[in-house]
């Protein structure tokens, strides 16, 4: 799990760091029962505040995203099915909603919008099936 | 012991004579457990703060507390409560690593063997090694190790990463998170002054932006990352005349118009897109942009 901080979305650290975790959660690049990093080599990399993680993991034990076990660190709750789809579809529209935002900046229509996703949808599909053919 | 009472709290504190005004003093108030920044350009009076905690200067009036203390009256206990990271530091020259080690433990009531060793170990210093043989970088892992061994309430650090080598600046962050922050996480208190704004971003909880002995900008680093917002705007032919309410700065170059917002950026931001722009674009401002925003 690869966390990247950018310190000009304008978004708190912490909460960086709670929704790359989620992420990670959701795509697969964090197991059930997986081990986190502990607090202090992860604060240490990324050369922030000790706080700042901490609270991040405290946050995502609150959402039942992370359990904490006594004296060995935390890792991703047992029955962390990937993410509840309507959590899922939050942290989707976030995305969808800056690339709304930035369509109108840029002057596109939502026809136009529209016609992009679909055909980057297939420029997506076409590469995967080239990329897991190539593969076997 | 009262946990509410800050690290560190300032009252109009003044020290500037001759031209500056008297009256408008430097305020600050650094809470317990954060690590908090002292922004300034040279000459703006951090250091001369950090040596009014320290007792080494009189302020000409205001009031200064330590954990609610008076760092003049009692400067003992203060002194036993924090530790200081001087921009050049200087030991007796007839000592070896060890001998140092051992001098400024004897100050101490408490001392962490334990770290002592690992820090030893992960500086790479000999023990048996003159100190007058150590490089610039050595010098100063050694005046934070002299910091962070008697585990204080409060590290106060001024420039403490100027003129070293990117390893050694990056290994003495890792060590204020790493060994001196999480030994009590919650209660270790870190006062820094700096010009490497970029390399403690992550570190910083809150700050403050100093010049000519006043606090111009008291803010948490979140909250000033959410608020400070560089809007960029390019139009088709020339920029139109806009009245632009609260904005910090504006430039126009070309077709292109940049503004610095402190708040309000979604307004200004609604104004521009009225004038159709060919593109309208916003990013947070990071510390160091807001440092410069503010200074210039």
């Amino acid at each position: 799990m690869l966390i990247q901080l950018n310190f000009k979305s304008g978004k708190p650290v912490y909460v960086q760091v709670v929704d790359q975790i989620k992420s990670a959660a959701a795509s697969g690049a964090l197991k059930p029962g997986e081990a986190l990093p502990s607090i202090r080599p992860l604060a240490e990399e990324l050369r922030v505040n000790r706080n700042t993680i901490a609270k991040a993991y405290g946050e995502l034990e609150s959402q039942g995203v992370i359990e904490s076990r006594h004296g060995k660190g935390c890792f991703l709750s047992e029955n962390h099915s990937p993410l509840k789809k309507d959590i899922r579809r939050k942290m989707l529209i976030e995305e969808i909603d800056q690339a709304v935002v930035q369509a109108h900046n840029l002057q596109f229509t939502r026809e136009e919008f529209q016609k992009l996703v679909e055909e980057r949808f297939d420029a997506m599909e076409k590469k995967q099936s080239q990329n897991t053919g190539g593969a076997q | 012991m009262n946990t509410d009472q800050p690290a560190i709290e300032i009252k109009d504190l003044v020290y500037r004579y001759g031209r500056a005004e008297a009256g408008h003093g430097f305020n600050l108030t650094v809470p317990r457990g954060k690590c908090y920044a002292l922004f300034g350009r040279n000459g703006a009076g951090k250091t001369t703060t950090m040596k009014c905690l320290l007792s080494l200067l009189r302020p000409k009036s205001g009031t200064v507390r330590v954990f609610g203390m008076d760092p003049r009256k009692d400067e003992v206990a203060v002194k036993s409560r924090l530790a200081y990271v001087p921009d050049s530091v200087a030991f007796y020259p007839w000592m070896s690593v060890r001998d140092t080690l051992n001098y400024f433990a004897s100050f101490r009531k408490h001392w962490n063997l334990k770290l002592e060793g690992e820090l030893l170990e992960r500086f790479r210093l000999e023990p048996a090694k003159n100190v007058n043989a150590l490089s610039k970088g050595q010098k100063t892992q050694l005046a934070l190790m002299t910091a962070v061994c008697p585990e204080p309430d409060l590290l106060i650090l001024d420039e403490p990463t100027s003129g070293l080598d990117p390893i050694v600046r990056r290994e003495f962050i890792e060590t204020v998170i790493g060994a001196y922050q999480e030994g009590d996480p919650g209660n270790r208190t870190v006062f820094v002054s700096t010009h490497l704004i970029t390399e403690f971003e992550g570190l910083i909880d809150e700050f403050t932006i100093m010049d000519a002995g006043k606090d111009v900008v008291r803010m948490n680093a979140d909250e000033a990352r959410e608020k400070y917002q560089k809007i960029r705007a390019r139009f088709e032919h020339e920029v139109p005349k806009l009245d632009l309410p609260g904005a910090l700065s504006s430039r126009i170059r070309g077709r292109e118009l940049e503004v610095i917002v402190n708040g309000g950026g979604s307004a200004i931001m609604e104004l521009l897109r009225a004038q159709s722009p060919e593109e309208l674009t916003s990013e947070s401002l990071r510390l160091e942009e807001i440092f410069s925003a503010t200074l210039q």
